[in-house]
């Protein structure tokens, strides 16, 4: 095999590359890499990939970074966090490495079609589903009493609460903002949405190396956010709720922001009193990799789940840190067809599975990602059809009679 | 004022003079007023840099001296004995430390110049105060309290007593023996561990040098080098020590069992009174009250009936003993890893799933399974995966290398296949850390004998099958970065090399005793290449895991060089001390008080009568607590008294001084 020469003179791809790392919050630790392969070790698709985080390292080390950019495993990458949460070195791996290595994919055109209609669509319409902005409220109607819009309202309101775009139009979760709308008015909570005026969070869109089209969205949800007066944003869509908390404040977007659990775990005792049947089953939570592993909000869903009454909580083998990804981060949503050809089995199959193995009645989710993937695995692994997928907001409507 | 003050500049090869410009700032001293000569050399500490100095005081009666150099902790004593051979009172020599608090700290070569001029200024001002003071001598009490009976301790306490000196030796299980005492077999040589130990744990317990204090703590310490006075409390065992034969008759009779989670990790049990382990020494049980029926229900009693020579005493209380030693030596060891922080390695979750801790208890022929290797249900394992680093090398657990774990987890691999010829093994690794002597050879017999190496850190241990011939085992999955591909191996049991780390109550220990600890927490040395027994404390020495990861061998050095420390002390039998003490001005203390509970070292005494305190000079240290606290400024430290400070930050502030006078005319 021919050895690559190494150019002396002007700086390589990998050099510059391996430079731009250092940007990023902690980007400099790359070069502490002990090639350990935890990482490539604990990857979901790590088996498939040619270049899994370490291994990536180990190709800018030796100056040879244009393979991985030819690779088009890198798009296997569902962002799950997995191998930054082992990482011995704490190398910003999801965020920094594999991020930067997609943004560079991108701009080589080295880019599944599926994912280019994606990123197409929310540069079109705002969202990735390619759906009309103006029917973004649409999941509202017949909700009461009535969700209040901002650009409706105009007065200040307690809790704006930023939708997403899965909560906005999926059929299988529109019912699951319903059911949060009906929970926030029970418990009188005053709040509104930007119905219309919001686009896209465009997290994902950033990890999946499309950071210029984030950082227009951002902007746009920026120039709605600031017309109103409200005390604290809330979501449901964690990949919103890592944009708002960790990824716009470095855009200067600043406001305190809360996942839709932690902000009803602080009303426990509220909810409770509201409870009028019994949810009875033995349920299970997954733990979204972007509430869990990305921002540490392991409890409050758990905390709301076992304060319904006849909720019998257990855990998954693998819960917490070291949870499964559900396979739609990063991208993933949009590259089903991709992964499929390249795996032939779904990430969330295996959390199916497990689900089964521990018994569970029901499967609890806590984002918009999840309960459409986890469904569609239901039909598909072995006698998982009894297996009821649900969102956590759903479970407490239920139990409040809903 | 007609003192005649020398400056002597060191360019310390280019430590000092690659940054500061040493001519430069020599050419400026020598034009100071108070400066009859400024020199600069090489190496000023060199014994030429030294005569120079020594030359200058005699010829032109130089009645002051300033060195410009590193810090006083290395080299204040060096030049003391210069001034004091050419005739000069030592304490009328003053050092800048213009390296580590300069020249290393910054690359800019004018400020740094700047700087050791303001230094040099402000050890002139302040050396111009200074006063001839004398060292103070007092006598080393021969006695030395060792803390901790592992091999660290034994080691030391064997050596003293040998040599004829007294040792208390202070143990806080039952038994002394430490950690070594739990192993089965002991890397590189694979030595039996108790036919190597228990020997010298019998001589510590039958020395009449050595007053064995088991199951006991030290309560306080106080005094200084030389003159400790330690108090220690000797925790209620329940069992009359003159009377036991240590027969072991009430162990037998004890009907309450408890999992002994520290000798035997938690896999094996031992009876509500108990010795760890049959070797102990002492050999007397004791009675655990937490778990004891009779101290939890008021009734039983069993060992009581049963005892021949009426040993057991419910009423027995803690006891208070306390005597005086001249040196103290910290042996306390470490704590192994905690698994169950790692969630993805399920500990405490998959039942065969164990620690190395616990595994050298299963292999010991002593130990709970008789020296069985065996699977919860009661079989013996047919493959055995060993992971390393277990909370080591990991920034998010102890972020340094364990040094032990590579080779005992190599030992594991051979032990195995010994008792099990026919189980698979695998050793999980990043690095292989041989490097101690046959160390590598030791490595090699291993993988001779069969051991399946692969270079990756584990990611995860699970029971989740997605194969069948995964179902009921435990799957290790792994990334083999040789091979360059993600790796599931099924094995029935897996065994976690958890690291050393410091005991959970280190930072309590070191406050006791005054020593410092790093960040992970391990006790500090003086130094960590030429000083690694000292202790920043006079007369406190530190040997074994408590001062870091290592092995038995160098646990042993370091016990016999603390010991071979501690002897030549009280060999010497006087130590010198500085002559920096408070002093409290009776005409000035208002008999307030403040000082008297601030001293660390119970120093000051408080006169009734006349309603003033004062500072004995004997366990003063010099501190220097009481001197700042004092709201009438009625305490002086000696060689730090206020006119000496105000002249020095004067004189550094000579550029400020400068400019403002400048600028006023
Ligand atoms: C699984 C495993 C296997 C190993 N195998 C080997 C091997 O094969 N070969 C090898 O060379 N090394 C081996 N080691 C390393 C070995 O255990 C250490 O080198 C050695 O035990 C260190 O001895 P020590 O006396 O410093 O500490 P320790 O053994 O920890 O002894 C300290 C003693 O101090 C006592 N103590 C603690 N705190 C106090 C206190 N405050 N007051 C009073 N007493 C106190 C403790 O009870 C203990 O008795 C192994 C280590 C592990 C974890
Ligand atoms: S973020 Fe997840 S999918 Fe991406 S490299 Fe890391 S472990 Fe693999
Ligand atoms: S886990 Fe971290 S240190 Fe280990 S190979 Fe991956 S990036 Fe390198």
């Amino acid at each position: 095999m021919a050895t690559t020469t190494v150019s002396q003179s002007s700086t390589t791809f990998s050099q510059s590359f391996y430079a731009s790392l250092h940007e990023i919050a902690g980007g400099e630790k790359v070069r502490t890499c002990l090639q350990c392969g935890t990482c490539n070790g604990v990857c979901p698709y790590g088996y498939l990939m040619d270049y899994p985080p370490g291994k990536m390292v180990a190709a800018l080390r030796a100056q040879r970074f244009e393979r991985v950019t030819e690779a088009d495993t890198v798009w296997m990458c569902v962002s799950c966090y997995a191998c930054s949460e082992v990482c011995p070195v704490r190398i910003p791996l999801t965020a920094g490495l594999m991020t930067r290595a997609k943004e560079e994919l991108l701009l080589a055109g080295n880019i599944p079609s599926e994912l280019q209609v994606a990123l197409e669509n929310t540069q079109r319409y705002g969202n990735p589903l390619g759906e009309s902005p103006r029917k973004r409220a649409d999941w509202a109607k017949g909700v009461k009493p009535r969700v209040p819009i901002m650009s409706e309202e105009r007065r200040p309101v307690d809790v704006l609460w930023f939708v997403g775009d899965y909560g906005s139009y999926h059929p299988r979760v529109q019912p699951v903002s319903r059911a949060l709308a009906n929970v926030l008015n029970a418990l009188h909570v005053d709040f509104g949405i930007l119905g219309a005026e919001e686009v896209s969070d465009g997290d994902s869109q950033r990890l999946a190396g499309e950071r210029g089209l984030f950082e227009m969205l951002a902007a746009k949800n920026e120039r709605a956010l600031s017309q109103y007066e409200f005390k604290e944003i809330i979501t449901g869509d964690p990949h919103a709720y890592n944009a708002f908390k960790n990824e716009y404040p470095k855009l200067g977007i600043v406001y305190p922001v809360r996942h839709y659990t932690e902000f009803l775990a602080e009303r426990l005792d509220a909810l409770k009193s509201l409870f009028k049947g019994e949810v009875n089953a033995r349920v299970t939570y997954h733990d979204p990799c972007y509430l869990g592993r990305a921002n540490d909000v392991f409890e409050a869903p758990r905390q709301l789940l076992s304060a319904i009454p006849g909720v019998e909580l257990v855990e998954m083998p693998h819960n917490r840190t070291t949870s499964l990804c559900c396979g739609g981060g990063g991208g993933g949503m949009w590259m089903d067809g991709f992964h499929w050809e390249k795996a032939h089995t779904r990430l969330s199959e295996w959390r199916v599975r497990e689900a089964m193995q521990v018994g569970a009645d029901i499967l609890a989710v806590a984002c918009p990602y999840e309960a459409p993937r986890f469904e569609d695995a239901t039909k598909v692994v072995p006698g998982a059809s009894r297996l009821i997928v649900k969102d956590i907001a759903e479970l407490l409507a239920e139990a409040m009679g809903d | 004022m007609a003192e005649r003050v020398g400056v002597y500049i060191c360019h310390c090869g280019t430590n000092i003079a690659g940054v500061v410009d040493v001519p430069e700032v020599t050419r400026w001293a020598g034009e100071l007023p108070e400066v009859m000569i400024a020199r600069d050399y090489k190496f000023m500490c060199s014994s030429l840099g030294q005569d120079l100095i020594e030359k200058d005081i005699k010829e032109l009666g130089l009645t002051r001296i300033v060195v410009a150099a590193c810090s006083p902790h290395m080299h204040e004593k060096t030049f003391r004995g210069a001034a004091q051979r050419a005739g000069l009172n030592p304490f009328l020599m003053e050092m800048a430390n213009i390296r580590e608090l300069d020249s290393w700290t910054t690359d800019d070569k004018e400020a740094a110049t700047q700087k050791a001029k303001a230094m040099i200024s402000g050890a002139i001002q302040r050396v111009l105060f200074h006063q001839p003071l004398e060292l103070i001598t007092v006598s080393i009490n021969p006695n030395t309290l060792i803390v901790g009976g592992g091999i660290a301790g034994i080691t030391a306490a064997l050596e003293l007593a040998n040599a004829g000196y007294h040792v208390y030796m202070v143990e806080r299980e039952p038994s002394i023996g430490g950690h070594m005492a739990q192993l089965d077999k002991t890397f590189p040589t694979l030595d039996c561990a108790a036919c190597i130990l228990t020997p010298r744990m019998v001589d510590v317990g039958q020395h009449p040098n050595i007053t064995l204090l088991a199951y006991s703590e030290v309560e306080s310490v106080e005094g200084y080098v030389g003159n400790f006075t330690v108090t220690v409390r000797k925790k209620a065992s329940y069992v009359n020590e003159e009377l036991c034969t240590g027969c072991g008759i009430c162990e037998e009779k004890c009907p309450k069992k408890v999992v002994d989670q520290v000798f035997e990790a938690g896999i094996g049990t031992r009876k509500a009174v108990y010795r760890p382990f049959p070797q102990a020494v002492p050999k007397y049980p004791v009675i655990d009250r937490e778990n004891c029926i009779y101290f939890q229900k008021g009734k039983c009693k069993a060992c009581q009936i049963f005892c021949p020579t009426n040993a057991i005493d419910f009423e027995q209380q803690d006891r208070f003993i306390q005597f005086e030693v001249g040196n103290i030596i910290v042996a306390t060891g470490y704590d192994p890893f905690d698994a169950t922080r790692i969630p993805h390695y399920g500990f405490g979750r998959l039942p065969n799933v164990i620690t190395s801790v616990q595994f050298e208890r299963m292999v010991n022929a002593s130990g709970p399974t008789g020296g069985r290797i065996l699977l919860k249900d009661g079989t013996p394992p047919k493959s055995v995966g060993i992971i390393h680093c277990v909370g080591s090398r990991d920034e998010n657990y102890n972020e340094y290398c364990s040094r032990v774990c590579c080779m005992y987890s190599l030992k594991f691999a051979h032990l195995v296949r010994e008792r099990l010829p026919d189980a698979e093994v695998y050793n999980f690794y990043i690095d292989i850390r041989a490097s101690g002597k046959r160390y590598e050879e030791f490595y090699h017999r291993v993988m001779m004998e069969g051991a399946n190496m692969v270079r990756g850190r584990v990611a995860e241990v699970t029971d989740v099958a997605r194969t069948a011939d995964e179902e009921g085992k435990l799957i290790i999955q792994v990334y083999d970065t040789l091979l360059g591909e993600q790796r599931r191996i099924p094995v029935d049991m897996v065994i976690l090399s958890v690291g050393v780390q410091p005991r959970k109550d280190a930072r309590q220990v070191a406050q006791l005793f005054g020593l410092g600890c790093d960040f992970a927490g391990f006790f500090t040395e003086r130094h960590p290449k030429l000083d690694p027994l000292l202790t920043m404390v006079e007369g406190i020495y530190i040997a074994g895991a408590c001062q870091g990861p290592m092995a038995i061998p160098e646990t042993v050095a370091q016990g016999a060089g603390a010991a071979a420390r501690v002897a030549g002390m009280i060999g010497q039998g006087t130590v010198v001390m500085e002559p920096i003490k408070a002093h409290i001005d009776e005409e000035r203390c208002s008999g307030c008080r403040i000082c008297n509970n601030l001293c660390p070292y119970k120093a000051i005494v408080y006169h009734e009568d006349r309603q003033v305190s004062e500072a004995i000079s004997a366990l003063c240290q010099g501190c220097g607590t009481c001197v700042a606290a004092c709201p009438s400024a009625a305490i002086t430290g000696a060689h730090f008294t206020r006119r000496q400070l105000m002249a020095q930050v004067e004189g550094i502030l000579l550029d400020v001084r400068q400019s403002m006078e400048a600028s006023s005319t």
